[in-house]
């Protein structure tokens, strides 16, 4: 069962990519107009960014962890499914607000 | 509508230049070439901002013809306060 947690993986370095992306517009524009509405969209991308960002450490990275989600005798299938789902269903959130704030 | 304002105007990559597009609508409706020349953006850049505009009913054209002249719709009159805050801003 590695394809799921090869998809989990490159799931949470293509949300980061996404959430990089939206910090950069948020930024700029609370850069621009110092409103609590942009600030409010920054941080909220700062801190999935964070989150996504210790995701991709402990299951990337970290050799004790990521060694651990890829052994099917340490994490059963269903939970490896149940990780992936998270992932994905965040993933399909981020492209559209991406594809919606990139215009 | 409200949040739609915010949104399209302050949460968006192109947020900034739609506020310049409204700023000059209000002065006084002009069409699309008009507003890229005023604004000197790209002709195209305008066209697709004055699209997003009219899809979130801030903005719409007086006619079917081409080069039709746009202006504020009564809907975000309505919120005009809310509009001019977000104009402080930017």
């Amino acid at each position: 069962m590695t394809a799921l947690v090869t998809l989990f993986q490159v799931l949470t370095l293509a949300n980061l990519v996404l959430l990089t992306g939206l910090a950069y517009v948020w930024g700029r524009n609370y850069a621009d107009m110092r409103s609590k509405h942009t600030l409010g969209l920054l941080l909220f991308a700062l801190f999935l960014l964070g989150e996504n960002g210790m995701a991709a450490y402990f299951f990337l990275v970290d050799p004790q962890l990521s060694g651990w989600i890829s052994n099917a005798q340490q994490v059963p299938p269903p939970a490896q499914l149940a990780m992936a789902a998270l992932r994905v269903a965040q993933f399909g959130g981020l492209a559209f607000l991406t594809w919606v704030t990139w215009d | 509508m409200e949040a739609s304002l915010w949104y399209v105007l302050t949460g968006t990559r192109g947020g900034k230049n739609r506020v310049r597009i409204l700023r000059a609508l209000d002065e006084r409706p002009r069409n699309a070439n008009r507003l890229a020349e005023a604004l000197d953006l790209d002709y195209k850049t305008v066209r697709h901002h004055l699209d997003v505009l009219a899809d979130n009913n801030i903005v719409r054209d007086s006619g079917d013809d081409y080069g039709a002249v746009y202006l504020v719709t009564d809907a975000a009159r309505t919120h005009w306060d809310t509009i001019e805050t977000i104009m402080e801003e930017v």
